[in-house]
C-alpha cells in the first residue's frame, strides 16, 4: 500500500504534479485565467485596468487562490500584453469584456519588419505582469504557485501580422514563416525570462496552432522544434496552451519537453491521456462555454470527476473564462477534486 | 460522363459520404472541360489560373451562372467537404476562397446587374469583443455564392449592431460567428436582446464559430447552428423556408 501523502502547500502540490511526483491531491491550476466581473467588484479591480495597473492586477490574480481555493495564482489574465508592447493596435474594451488586438490592422508584413522594442520590458502592459509577480510573490512567498504567461511565436504571429495574412503565408512561403517564427521566438522568450526573473515558478505558453485552424503536422512543421528550444531556454516548469480539437498533435507536444499540456474540451481526457502516453502532463480540461458559464455545479463536478478518472493530473478550466462565469460553478472545482481524493484515494 | 479532368477526378475521391457523392457527381459530371479545371485549380488555390479560367470562361460565352455553379460552386463543395473531415484545415481553405473570390471578381457584376431573386437576405457579424473573421467571411462568400443577399456588420458587432441591421435590410436571418470561448456568451445576449425588442419573431438566428457547438446553440436559444461554411448555407437556406412557412401560418 502507497503510503499516505501529507498535506501539500498549493505550491508544492503545483510543482509536484508538474514534475510527475505524487500529490496528496491533484491540483487545481490556472494557466490562462480564472478572473470574473464578481471577483474584479470584490477586490475593486475591473478591468481594463486590471490588466495594465499591477496593484489591481495581483489584487484580482491572488482572488484565483484566496476566494476560489485554487492552487496557483496566474497574473496574466489575457492573451495581448507583448503586443501592446510591440505596438499593436489595442481595444482594451469594459468591464465585462476581454481586451484584444486589432488584428486587422497588422503592424507588420514580414520577418524583416520584426524588430523588439529596447524599452519592451519596461512598456507598461509588460511592466504590469512583471511587476505583478513581485508583489504575488512577496505576498504569497511560496504558499502558492505564481503562474507567469508568456505568448508563443504563433499566437504572437497572429497578433503582429494578422491571422489570415499569417496562415495564407504559411502556404504561399513557409521558409518565411518560419523565419517570422524564429524572429517572434525571441520575445516569448525574452517575456518568459523577465517573468521568472520577477519570481514566477511556471510559465504557461500560449500558442494557439489549434486543430480549429490548423493540422497537427502544421505544428510538428512549424513548431515542435520551436517548442523545445523555448522549453530548453526557460528554466521553469512550462505549461503549452492550445485551444481547440488538438489529440492529433499531441504525440509532437509530448515531445517537446515541456512538463504539461493544457488542453480544451473539445479532446476526450481518455484519449488525450493515451495520446500523450505519459511523456507529458495534462492540465485541463473543463468546458468554458457551456459547462462553467451556462450549466451548474453538478455538470462541474461531472466534468472534473471525467478528468481525474483519466488521470488527468491537473485540474483546470479549459482556457480563460468568460467574465460573467459564476462562482460557484468554480468553487466546485475544488471541491469535487476533494471528495474525488476522499472517494477513490491519493493515486 | 465521368469527370474527366484528372486532378479533379482524384480530388473527387476524398467525397467519400454515398449521399454527397451522388449530389457532387450529378453536379459535375457532363460539365465542361474548362469548368472541371477551374473547378480543380481553386481547390489547389491557384487563384491566378482561376482567374484566367474565368475571364476565358466568360469570352468562350459561358454564363456568369455557369461559371459559378460548374466552375467555382462545385470547387468549394469540394473544399467544404474536406475542411469538414479534417483532411484540409483553414490555410488551405483561405487559398482556395482566395481563388474563389478571383472568379468571383469578374461575374458579381454580371450576377447583380441581373435582378434574379435572391435565396434570402442575411446579416452576418461576427460577436462583441470578438475581431476574428476569417469564418464569418468565409461563410459570407459561401452564401452569397449561394444566390443570398448578405449584409456584413463585422466584427466586435453588439446586439444593438445586428438588430439595426437586421431591422434596415429586413433580413430573414441572422448570422452571428465568434473565436473566442470568452466571447460565445455575446450570443445569448443579442438572442435575448432581439427577444427583449420584440423582434425575434421577425428573423431566425444561426451561430457558429469554431467552438460553438448544437449544445451551446441550443442553450443560447439560437434556430440553427452551422459546423462549417458549407453547413452555413443549408442551414440559412432551411431558416428562410422556415421563416417563410411561419409567417404564412
Amino acid at each position: 500500500m502507497a503510503p499516505v501523502i501529507e498535506k501539500m502547500t498549493s505550491r508544492e502540490r503545483t510543482m509536484a504534479a508538474l514534475a510527475g511526483e505524487p500529490v496528496d491531491r491533484p491540483p487545481v491550476c490556472t494557466p490562462t485565467n480564472v478572473a470574473t466581473v464578481e471577483l474584479m467588484d470584490l477586490v475593486d479591480a475591473p478591468f481594463p485596468e486590471a490588466n495594465r495597473d499591477a496593484e489591481m492586477n495581483a489584487r484580482l490574480a491572488a482572488t484565483a487562490y484566496t476566494e476560489l481555493g485554487f492552487d496557483t495564482i496566474a497574473p496574466y489574465f489575457s492573451i495581448i500584453q507583448e503586443s501592446s508592447a510591440l505596438g499593436c493596435d489595442m481595444q482594451w474594451e469594459q468591464k465585462d469584456n476581454w481586451p484584444t488586438v486589432r488584428m486587422s490592422n497588422p503592424i507588420w508584413k514580414s520577418s524583416s519588419d520584426v524588430k523588439i522594442p529596447s524599452d519592451f520590458l519596461e512598456h507598461k502592459d509588460t511592466r504590469a505582469i512583471t511587476d505583478s509577480i513581485r508583489i504575488l510573490k512577496q505576498e504569497f512567498g511560496d504558499e502558492v504557485a505564481i503562474v507567469g504567461k508568456t505568448m508563443g511565436p504563433w499566437t504572437l504571429a497572429y497578433h503582429v501580422f494578422g491571422v489570415e495574412p499569417f496562415l495564407l503565408g504559411t502556404v504561399d512561403d513557409p521558409a518565411e514563416t518560419m523565419k517570422s517564427l524564429e524572429a517572434l521566438k525571441a520575445i516569448t522568450i525574452l517575456y518568459g525570462q523577465a517573468q521568472i526573473d520577477a519570481g514566477a515558478d511556471v510559465l504557461t505558453i500560449p500558442d494557439h496552432a489549434t486543430g480549429d485552424l490548423v493540422s497537427g503536422e502544421y505544428y510538428r512543421r512549424f513548431l515542435m522544434e520551436m517548442h523545445q528550444e523555448i522549453e530548453e531556454e526557460l528554466d521553469v516548469p512550462l505549461m503549452l496552451h492550445i485551444c481547440g480539437a488538438t489529440v492529433d498533435r499531441m504525440p509532437y507536444i509530448a515531445q517537446t519537453g515541456m512538463a504539461a499540456f493544457h488542453f480544451d474540451s473539445k479532446n476526450d481526457p481518455v484519449e488525450a491521456m493515451a495520446a500523450v502516453d505519459g511523456k507529458i502532463r495534462l492540465v485541463g480540461n473543463i468546458n468554458n462555454p457551456t459547462t462553467l458559464y451556462a450549466r451548474g455545479p453538478e455538470e462541474v463536478r461531472s466534468e472534473v470527476n471525467a478528468a481525474l478518472d483519466a488521470g488527468v493530473q491537473l485540474i483546470a478550466p479549459e482556457c480563460a473564462i468568460p467574465l460573467k462565469t459564476k462562482l460557484e460553478n468554480l468553487l466546485e472545482i475544488p471541491t469535487a477534486i476533494e471528495d474525488w481524493v476522499a472517494e477513490r484515494g491519493q493515486n | 460522363m465521368p469527370i474527366t479532368h484528372e486532378g479533379l477526378a482524384r480530388e473527387f475521391e476524398f467525397v467519400t459520404n454515398p449521399g454527397e457523392q451522388k449530389h457532387i457527381s450529378e453536379a459535375i459530371d457532363g460539365t465542361a472541360p474548362i469548368m472541371q479545371e477551374m473547378a480543380y485549380e481553386l481547390i489547389v488555390g491557384n487563384n491566378a489560373d482561376v482567374d484566367r479560367l474565368t475571364q476565358e470562361a466568360l469570352t468562350e460565352g459561358f454564363t456568369a451562372n455557369q461559371v459559378l455553379d460548374d466552375g467555382l460552386l462545385n470547387g468549394m463543395a469540394i473544399v467544404g467537404v474536406k475542411f469538414r473531415d479534417n483532411l484540409i484545415f483553414v490555410p488551405e481553405v483561405l487559398v482556395a476562397a482566395r481563388a474563389m473570390k478571383a472568379g468571383m471578381t469578374h461575374i458579381e457584376p454580371i450576377l447583380s446587374a441581373s435582378g434574379a431573386e435572391p435565396a434570402g437576405t442575411v446579416v452576418m457579424g461576427t460577436v462583441k469583443g470578438d475581431l476574428h473573421d476569417i469564418g464569418k467571411n468565409l461563410c459570407i462568400m459561401m452564401l452569397r455564392g449561394a444566390g443570398f443577399v448578405v449584409h456584413d456588420i463585422g466584427v466586435d458587432s453588439s446586439p444593438e449592431d445586428f438588430i439595426d441591421a437586421a431591422e434596415e435590410h429586413e433580413a430573414e436571418v441572422v448570422g452571428m460567428s465568434a473565436l473566442l470561448t470568452t466571447t460565445m456568451p455575446n450570443m445569448g445576449r443579442t438572442i435575448a436582446t432581439f427577444e427583449d425588442m420584440g423582434m425575434r419573431d421577425e428573423v431566425r438566428i444561426m451561430v457558429g464559430g469554431a467552438p460553438v457547438t448544437q449544445d451551446f446553440a441550443d442553450e443560447m436559444g439560437a434556430d440553427a447552428y452551422g459546423d462549417n461554411a458549407v453547413d452555413a448555407v443549408d442551414k440559412a437556406k432551411d431558416l428562410v423556408k422556415l421563416l417563410a412557412e411561419l409567417k404564412s401560418s
